[in-house]
This record gives structure tokens, sequence and C-alpha cells, in this order.
């Protein structure tokens, strides 16, 4: 019986961890230079697109530093349409070199 | 004693709902004003009553301002019929030439007004740009939209207004068209 409970335990421990080893492996994060955001009142609009988009768990956006850090599910969306959604915003997401 | 005590309460109670109220009431109706728009003609928002209005407040130097416009355009375009009215007003206040260029590239298909201060603040304190004010066919503030007005948020938050008469009851297909 004892043998039973430990091994139960062990299996949802296990079971658990690989749940979250797999959401972490889905899960990145990425910051994006963004041009233009001069003014700290209209950048709102950046992350609110951002936020709005499927994928997207988090995103923090400093005009001051000029950077969006978004946080995304990467089987849900990808870079390149994060940067699409930057660019309908009015600004322009900077291409890293080489893309 | 106790009565006493206890009719002070309800009494006190009712006072707090009523002011309560009362301002909630000042709050959801949106204020009028009359103004001219940038090629000269009246723009009055109580002309506008029992249709569904949004208040775009923008700037020319306002990226998102400028991104969002074509999408208002064709919004204006596609719910004339059902009762949709946009009204744009610059803020904070710019050169009126300025403005009318940039409208005229962009083939605007509603007023645009030069705004004050004074104006925007009627309306509301958030410093954001672009900020839309939602009203409703019964004159009140439904919604104020922070930012860049997106498809979701149209759909969500001013498509059920159109689809509504003054008064709440809702649209006939033939009262659509």
């Amino acid at each position: 019986m004892r043998n039973r409970i430990i091994s139960l335990v062990v299996g949802t421990v296990m079971v658990m961890a690989l749940c979250v080893m797999t959401a972490a492996a889905f899960t990145k994060t990425v910051t994006i230079k963004v041009e233009g955001m001069k003014c700290a009142k209209c950048s709102s609009s950046v992350s609110k697109a951002l936020k709005a988009t499927e994928g997207v768990e988090d995103a923090t956006v400093s005009s001051d530093k000029g950077e969006a850090v978004i946080k995304y599910d990467d089987q849900k969306t990808n870079e390149t349409k994060l940067r699409e959604v930057i660019n309908s915003t009015g600004f322009k997401a900077v291409a890293e070199p080489g893309q | 004693m106790k009565k006493r005590s206890l009719l002070r309460l309800v009494l006190t109670a009712v006072l707090i709902t009523f002011s309560y109220a009362s301002v909630w009431g000042q709050q959801i109706k949106a204020p009028d004003f009359e103004l001219r728009d940038v090629n000269g003609r009246t723009v009055r928002l109580s002309d506008y009553q029992g249709k569904v209005v949004l208040i775009n407040f923008w700037a020319t130097w306002c990226p998102p301002c400028r991104a969002e416009m074509p999408d208002l355009v064709r919004l204006q375009r596609e719910h004339r019929q059902k009762g949709l009215q946009i009204i744009g007003i610059t803020y904070p206040p710019e050169q009126k030439d300025r403005v009318r260029r940039f409208a005229r590239s962009l083939k605007v298909n509603y007023p645009i007004i030069l705004g004050t201060r004074q104006l925007k603040a009627r309306f509301s304190s958030d410093e954001t740009l672009p900020l839309t004010i939602v009203i409703d066919r019964d004159g009140k503030v439904s919604n104020i939209i922070v930012g860049i007005l997106l498809r979701e948020e149209f759909d969500e938050k001013i498509k059920p207004l159109l689809m509504k008469n003054a008064e709440g009851g809702i649209r006939s297909a033939k009262s659509n068209h």
C-alpha cells in the first residue's frame, strides 16, 4: 500500500514536471528594437496590440529604451508576426542583422 | 432610540445611493460642443443624436494615430448606413493647414476638428493618443478606448451599439439599411 502511494506521488510529480518543461519549451522571450517611439503617450498602442496577439503571454514596451520585450508561445506565433504587429501600430520594428 | 439609529442609517444609505447615481449620471452623458471643422463646416455633437459616435482624439505627429486612420476611414464607409459617425479631433492643438493637408492625403471621410485642451478635458483626462470616446445612440459615453482601436475592440464594444436602436431596442434588418 505504502509503495503504491509513493509510486503515485512520484508519477504525479513527474507528469507535472513534464508539463512545466513542455510549457517552458514553447515559451520564448524576445527583445525587439522599435524605432520612432518618441512620445510616451502614444507608445502604449504597441503593448496593447502585442498583448492582443494570439500567443503573446506578456509584452513590456519602453519608449525610453526604444524596445519591446515580448514573452510568447512559439507554437502560436513567431518573431516575424510580432514585428508585423509592431509595424501595424505606426512604429518600426528594427530588423536584426541577417533578417 | 434603536428606531432612531436605524432610521438615520437608512436615510444615510439612501442619500449616498442618490449622490452616487447623480455623479454617475453626469459622467455618462457626453458633453455637447459646437465647433467648425477644418473645412469651415459647423459640427455639433447633438446633431448626431441617434447615431453611434466615435470621437477620435489624434495628432498628425502620433504614429499610431496615423496608422489607425485608414481603418477609421474604412469603418466610416462600411458602417455609415448603420448609423456610425466618426469625428476626429486633433489634440493637442495643431495648425489648420497641416491638419487639412494630412486629412486630404488620407481621404478622410468624416469631420476633423481642431481641438483645444479644454475640449479634450471635458471627455477624458487620459493623455494617451489616440483616444476614442464611444457614444451610444442615446448620447451617453459607453466606452473610452485608450490607444489604437483594435478590430476585436470594434467588434466587442462598438458593433453591439450599432445593432441597437436608441432606448436599447434591437435594430431590425430593415432599419439597418
